[in-house]
């Protein structure tokens, strides 16, 4: 198996220079009133999915940008490469 | 010795070079180009091994290293494959695991104890009474294993590594991968070309049947090399075996490095665009009574021993075959001066008309629908039982050669580590590609072709899907390629015998592991019914040549035993690496890798003894004695210096730049002053302290900050992944290795440093915990604070690191009055504890909260839409009381410090030591140790028990914090 | 001398329409939880539902070492009784089990390391474990292969000695308990696959298959590496759980060089000899989440240069054989032990990362105590599910947490 991942700013690169930062679970909640569950769902529940799943990646080695891509958890292969930080950036230029 | 054949053009030996060798102590002689294997051969040896469990003799089979008969000790290694290795000279080559020899073993009476050890015997005795166990494992290491290691063995030769990306890569140097690599080439793409072998030509190289038009097999191989020689974008490696290839197109392999290069071994790492698979077929072992006697092998075993290496590999044979190959190899063998007394094979009808008349023409009997049964002499074949395929006639007949081979079976590894799938083709009775992984094209004999022109064919089709993969060439192309392989012959019907008609006793499907076919049935019977199981339960093909010789066989057998029909024949699974590599050509060149500080250097030539710490090496010491007692006492009474450049230093700026500080930084950052140092910490999401340092503010939105070594290398990620979701606008820059620190501490730090700055460093104009920049000569920009980590007046000089040395030495210089010393990391370290500073993890574990280690003063819970790290479960935890604590004590009766790591108990453990030390400075043993709330308070005693105690108890009582200078007047001296 | 020749856990069964307990998953946990509960509690009324067939998961692919040196007092006392126990089961199984206790030497490369050491090694003497601190000489006394030079990425400053541990034959552990279980009536349905668990008000009522549906009132998952997926896709439970590809290796087999487990976590690496002579060595994992249990170029290439730094005599050697399995691994290093919580009848046995087949003798005692008396045993209490909420990780693994898996 040879990870590769597909960095926004720099390209598909060898999987090596990257860290995996998690499962996708959306903005830090609000703390006010947050239960422990809910935190706990949060900060340490995973869904664990055998399939393609939306997850968080830095460019350790490389740019330093933390960006999402959906990839086969079966297969280590990337399903698609639009990612949240992508579309950021497209939807920034598209304001300018 | 043997005379060589000598005037074939396919020789690959040159006889008027002799290299000497020693072999069981005496010298011999080989040829230039031999392998150690066909050297001995020459020298008329012929058992080469001898088996693992029954201790038969083992010989020549496959010459390709399938199996482990032929593994050699040379020169002090273990397993060499000898009929892989060239001949070098000078090698010391020795037999393997044999008692007196492998001819006379003395064990060879195992043999005749196969009852008594059918499939997993070892699960079901040695075990009773509980008592013989221990005694029989000893026996049982003792006589597994092959080679031996000699503990203190040091590998030598020279181990390089190299990675390479390429548009194309092919596997296998045969006629299907030179066109694939032709193919590709000529459309501009750069190809690498990988083949196991010293040279070119695969298949096609040592044969000398017709190609076309009267030109040889072995002439156009050698034609097609230098096609492929001549290409300018075609990287070549030869004597290249790939050992893995991996999805992605990755792909590994191991190169042996002729006299002229600069290593012997390389690791070969390719990230390829598209990859061909063509590494063309090996050949499917034939089961039948003592099928690895010495003096029996395979066709291509045979063959090449005359054709490539010059020998006759006997004098009187009879071929068991299922395949042309094995006519043509009769023929030419024949030709060559082998009496062949008969030709059984299996095969009733489909033979090649043209062979079938050349075998007329040679009067060699052939028997249609007949296959060797038994193999009879003990160490070498002295006679062979035929038997036709129905078992009504049988014949017996004098030999000292058996060319024995069932069929062919491709070579597809390199498929299925890569994830594509096979599937069992009747026609063929092989598996062949089914679902290629993406952009891996198959060629040649993979896919079961036989026809020179169709292998051809079939490779310039490859390569031009491989080239269409890299986004060059036209469909149009490849639908003309693929029409004329089409058009040429495609794969032979494969004789689907498995066994001979014998019940297989004797009858070897594995023959590393000593595995019969009997001992399959064994496994069948107990509820074994997958061959993946079986392969466990029998240990078949986990020998060192893995399913080289059992891979095939193996799922047909047990196929055939079920009755199973041919949709659910599975072949079993292939591991890599898919050649047995060493260690050190995995390793490659090994470096080490660690950082160093400006004051590496100045600091060894002053006594440093350096560790490595995280990334870094640092000084820890500065003489033999660990427990610092100089290092120590000049800090407190006087001055001294340690290189603080390990710490981590960031620069933060930005319009959002605070935002970023109050989500990672559990204090109100907001209250930074500008000349003035904040000591804060972060959390992670559980609360726990993972990083404390110290922020200064530089301007508007534009700080400075400090983070612990460890941490140093994970800060920007951090920020940036706590921040990912918020779009602010800051950059963060790491000054780590840019710039250096010194701690200069000590009551006479002031006076040393006075002396070199030109600025009022007063207690007044420069106080504890301020912050300056000012330059020293006018030159160099320092960043000054005052802070009191080891608890005594200091200052730490943040340094560009290429001023580092000449500040260092400016203060040693001015500090000369005073005596200034070095320090290190563990007098800092003590110092440090005196003053319960704490050292995340050394006073944290992975589950200790800001709150736990007493930090809770940094907390600043009325920022709440900051979202701070870790401020959420701080909330939660803040009245938890069944936490572990952190607390100072001092041990009773004068007695000494317990070692860091000691417990705390009562009947439980209740905590452990962090730190603790017999204090110079104190005159009495202090430390810190976390434990549980309920020990917490101060007059507590604390029952302290060490590794290897015993009954023996140190006791401690819970004191105040800090332990020196309590009001911290020194510090802020 | 020889067993009969009869299939060694029994003729296949239909599959019933209802059982007592069934057990998700045909590994080392699962079988040796039924092996309990019908030996002890006089349960046999159970199905196991296996995918593959017994010991696919990472009952076959572990390199089986033992041991019961663990970092806190909740896990030293289960892991030390699981240790005692492989005796016990070789003789109640009357499978040889080839224990191996020859000792684990984990190798320590820094002074903090050796006072992390320290603290491991009074905990496990405290609970009665042998367990010493050596230093670099005395390690290689007994490991002459040995590297204890300076001039190593990471030089040798001792080693935490643990005698009693060693390495037990994984498949052996697998069949023998199969073997026991379905003598006392456990079925075992190989090739059927749980699909869903079927639950009313809170309680389990049912196991759908791929070979039809069972109902029953109590049901463990404890199907390795795949059991967070299944608990989550089948109950809607998330875990702190995420899922790695574990790689291991052997290489070819030779005389005897190694006699004690040698493990390094400064080189994320340990080896040690089989009883045919290869050298097993593992523990480096890419860490990110996957199922494809692939090895990997750069796994292979990183053990190969950690074993010729720290056992160099091994650079002679050749590797043979790769695999790999799944590592279900949790923030705090320990499992998650808990049942009769979330849903009623419904039991999870699981992030066990790289311990679940030293553990398993033991875990599978209290895990069937637990499903007989529906009362958590004390020592599996630490092990719940709600740790995570209370803040209170285990403290397996001393090193910092992070937000990524690993770390
Ligand atoms: C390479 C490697 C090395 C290791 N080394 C060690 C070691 O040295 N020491 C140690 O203590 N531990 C080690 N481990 C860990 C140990 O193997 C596991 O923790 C242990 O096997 C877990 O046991 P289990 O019974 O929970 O699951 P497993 O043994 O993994 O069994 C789970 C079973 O569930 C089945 N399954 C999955 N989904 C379904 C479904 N839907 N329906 C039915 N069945 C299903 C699977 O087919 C599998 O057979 C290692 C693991 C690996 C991979
Ligand atoms: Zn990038």
């Amino acid at each position: 198996m040879a990870l590769t991942i597909t960095c926004p700013i720099c390209g598909k690169r060898n999987g090596y220079e990257f860290r995996f930062g998690g499962e996708e679970k959306g903005p830090r909640p609000e703390e006010n009133g947050l239960t422990p569950e809910a935190w706990c769902d949060y900060v340490h529940l995973n869904k664990c999915v055998a399939g393609v799943q939306e997850e968080w990646w830095f460019h350790k080695d490389g740019c330093g940008l933390w960006f999402t891509i959906q990839r086969d958890t079966t297969t280590n292969l990337e399903a698609e490469t639009v990612s949240m930080s992508k579309l950021a950036t497209e939807n920034e230029e598209a304001e300018k | 010795m043997m005379n060589r054949l000598n005037h074939l053009p396919t020789l690959k030996i040159d006889t008027a070079q002799k290299i000497s060798y020693t072999y069981k102590g005496k010298s011999y002689y080989g040829v230039k180009g031999d392998t150690i294997a066909s050297a001995m051969f020459a020298n008329g040896v012929r058992i080469f091994g001898r088996s693992l469990k029954y201790h038969r003799p083992r010989g020549l089979y496959s010459l390709d290293g399938e199996c482990s008969n032929t593994c050699m000790q040379v020169d002090g290694i273990p397993n060499v494959r000898c009929e892989n290795t060239l001949l070098e000279s000078g090698m010391v080559i020795e037999e393997q695991n044999v008692k007196g020899s492998a001819e006379n073993d003395m064990m060879s009476f195992m043999d005749k104890l196969d009852w008594m050890m059918p499939a997993g015997f070892y699960y079901d005795v040695m075990h009773k009474p509980a008592k013989l166990w221990p005694v029989a494992m000893k026996q049982i290491r003792k006589a597994a294993g092959l080679g031996k290691i000699s503990p203190d063995f040091k590998m030598p030769g020279k181990y390089d590594e190299v990675f390479l990306n390429t548009d194309v890569c092919i596997i296998g140097g045969g006629p299907a991968g030179m066109m694939a690599a032709l193919s590709s080439a000529e459309k501009g793409l750069r190809v690498i070309l990988m083949e196991s072998r010293p040279w070119l030509g695969g298949f096609f190289e040592y044969r000398s049947a017709e190609y076309k038009d009267g030109q040889s097999l072995h002439d156009r191989a050698t034609e097609l090399a230098a096609l492929v020689r001549a290409q300018e974008n075609i990287r070549l490696f030869t004597h290249t075996a790939c050992v893995g290839t991996y999805n992605n197109n990755l792909v590994t392999g191991f190169q042996i490095g002729k006299k002229s290069d600069v290593f012997d071994q390389r690791y070969v790492e390719i990230r390829a665009k598209s990859v061909v698979a063509a590494a063309g077929c090996i050949e499917r072992p034939l089961l039948f009574d003592n099928n690895e006697r010495p003096g029996v092998m395979q066709i291509a075993c045979a063959l090449r021993m005359a054709k490539t290496y010059g020998q006759l590999p006997g004098n009187k044979a009879v071929f068991s075959i299922g395949h042309d190959l094995g006519l043509e190899a009769a023929i030419e063998l024949h030709d060559l001066g082998l009496t062949i007394e008969c030709v059984a094979d299996i095969r009733e009808d489909g033979q090649d008309a043209v062979l079938l008349k050349q075998i007329a023409q040679r009067k060699i009997p052939l028997l249609k629908g007949w296959v060797a049964a038994k193999a009879f002499g003990r160490k070498k074949v002295k006679k062979v039982r035929l038997s036709s395929i129905d078992k009504m006639m049988r014949k017996t007949l004098e030999c000292d050669l058996v060319v024995a081979s069932a069929g062919v079976t491709p070579v597809t590894g390199h498929i299925t580590v890569a994830l594509g799938t096979l599937k069992y083709d009747n026609h063929t009775g092989c598996f062949l590609p089914d679902q290629m992984p993406e952009n891996m094209f198959a060629a040649g004999r993979v896919l079961g072709l036989n026809d020179a022109m169709s292998i051809e064919a079939s490779g310039t089709l490859a390569g031009l899907k491989a080239s269409a993969a890299c986004g060059l060439g036209s469909l149009e192309e490849i639908e003309k390629a693929a029409k004329i392989v089409e058009m040429l012959p495609g794969p032979v019907r494969g004789t689907k015998l498995v066994t001979a008609p014998v019940k297989g006793r004797k009858s070897f499907i594995c023959f590393d592991e000593d595995a019969t076919i009997k001992n399959i049935k064994q496994a069948l019977a107990k509820g074994f019914d997958v061959p993946e199981l079986i392969k466990r339960f029998t240990a078949t093909g986990l020998g060192p040549g893995q399913g080289g010789i059992p891979g095939h066989n193996l799922p047909l057998y047990v196929a055939k035993c079920q009755t199973l029909p041919d949709v659910s024949i599975r072949p079993t699974n292939v591991r890599p690496p898919l050649v047995p590599t060493l260690i050190s050509t995995y390793a490659g060149t090994n470096h080490t890798m660690f950082k160093t500080t400006a004051m590496d250097e100045m600091q060894r030539k002053d006594g440093g003894i350096f560790r490595n710490i995280g990334v870094w090496q640092r000084a820890r010491y500065f003489s033999e004695d660990y427990a610092c007692k100089k290092e120590i006492e000049n800090v407190r009474n006087n001055v001294g210096m340690l290189d603080g450049s390990t710490l981590g230093k960031f620069r933060l700026h930005g319009p959002d730049a605070l935002k970023a500080l109050q989500r990672v930084y559990v204090s109100d950052m907001s209250k930074v002053k500008e000349g003035r140092i904040k000591y804060s910490a972060m959390c992670n999401d559980d609360g726990c302290v993972i990083d404390d340092g110290v922020v200064v503010k530089l301007g508007e939105n534009d700080y400075y900050f400090t983070t612990s070594t460890g941490r140093a290398g994970q800060t920007i990620e951090w920020i940036r992944y706590h921040t990912r979701y918020d779009r602010w606008d800051f950059s963060l820059v790491n000054l780590t290795d840019s710039m250096g620190v010194i701690n200069l501490s000590g009551p006479n730090a002031r006076k040393v440093l006075e002396k070199i700055v030109d600025i009022d460093i007063s207690n007044e104009a420069f106080g504890f915990s301020d912050y300056r920049e000012f330059k020293i000569a006018d030159t160099i920009p320092v960043r000054a604070m005052r802070l009191g980590f080891v608890g005594e007046l200091s200052y730490e000089l943040h340094v560009p690191a290429s001023y580092m040395q000449s500040v260092w030495l400016m203060l040693k210089e001015a500090g000369k009055p005073f005596n200034i010393q070095n320090f290190g990391v563990e007098a800092q370290n003590v110092l440090r504890m005196e003053k319960c500073h704490i050292i995340l993890g050394q006073e944290s574990e992975q589950r200790t909260n800001l709150l736990d280690v007493g930090l809770g003063f940094l907390w600043n819970r009325s920022k709440s839409e900051a979202k701070t790290v870790g401020a959420v479960a701080l909330a939660q935890a803040e009245h938890d009381q069944t936490r572990l604590k952190l607390v100072g004590f001092k041990t009773e009766n004068n007695s000494r410090a317990p070692r860091d790591g000691a417990l705390i108990v009562d009947q439980k453990v209740r905590g452990y030591v962090c730190t603790a030390r017999d204090s110079f400075a104190l005159n009495e043993a202090v430390g810190m140790a976390l434990v549980d709330a309920d020990l917490s308070k101060i007059g507590t005693r604390l029952e302290i028990y060490e590794d290897e105690c015993g009954d023996d108890r140190i006791y401690g009582t819970v004191v105040k914090m800090p332990f020196y200078d309590p009001e911290g007047k020194r510090m802020k001296m | 001398m020889f067993s009969k020749k009869k299939p060694m856990w029994g003729k296949k069964t239909p599959l019933k329409s209802s059982y007592d307990v069934v057990l998700i998953g045909g590994g080392l946990h699962s079988l040796a939880t039924a092996y309990y509960l019908a030996k002890e509690h006089g349960i046999t009324d159970i199905a196991i539902i296996e995918k593959n067939y017994i010991g696919f998961g990472g009952a076959g692919r572990n390199t089986a070492i033992v041991r019961a040196n663990q970092r806190t007092q909740y896990n030293v006392p289960l892991y030390k009784e699981a240790l005692d126990l492989w005796p016990v089961l070789t003789k109640d199984l009357d499978y040889n089990l080839m224990f191996n206790n020859c000792g684990n030497l984990n190798l320590m490369h820094s002074e903090a390391a050796m006072k992390a050491a320290r603290m491991t090694i009074a905990t496990a003497q405290f609970h009665g474990v042998e367990s010493h601190l050596i230093d670099a000489k005395e390690a290689k006394e007994l490991v002459p292969a040995l590297n204890i030079s300076d001039d190593i990425t990471f030089p040798i400053h001792g080693a935490m000695f643990h005698p009693p541990g060693g390495v037990v034959r994984h498949d052996a552990v697998v069949w023998g308990l199969a073997r026991a279980a379905a003598e006392m009536g456990v079925q075992i349905h190989q090739q059927t696959e749980a699909l869903d668990i079927g639950t009313r008000n809170g309680k389990v009522t049912s196991v759908t298959t791929s070979r039809g549906t069972i109902n029953t009132k109590q049901v463990l998952i404890s199907a390795g590496g795949y059991s967070a997926a299944l608990i989550y896709d089948m109950l809607g439970i998330k875990l702190p759980i995420s899922v790695l590809t574990i790689q291991a290796m052997v290489t070819q087999p030779l005389k005897p060089v190694l006699d004690h487990v040698v493990s390094s976590g400064a080189y994320h690496c340990y080896a040690n000899q089989t009883l045919k002579g290869e050298i097993a060595t593992g523990a480096h994992m890419d860490p990110w989440p996957n199922y494809t249990t692939l090895n990997t170029a750069h796994y292979i290439k990183h053990q190969a240069e950690a074993l010729s730094e720290f056992l160099p005599c091994l650079r002679g050697v050749r590797f043979m054989r790769i695999w790999g399995g799944l590592a279900d691994m949790t923030p705090d290093m320990a499992p998650i032990m808990d049942g009769d919580e979330q849903v009623e009848g419904f039991y999870m046995d699981c992030g066990w990362g790289y311990f679940g087949f030293k553990s398993c003798s033991a875990v599978g005692k209290y895990m069937a105590e637990f499903m007989a008396t529906k009362k958590c045993p004390d020592i599996l209490k630490p092990f719940a599910l709600k740790r995570y909420e209370e803040h209170k990780l285990m403290g397996e693994t001393a090193a910092l947490v992070n937000y990524s898996p690993d770390n």
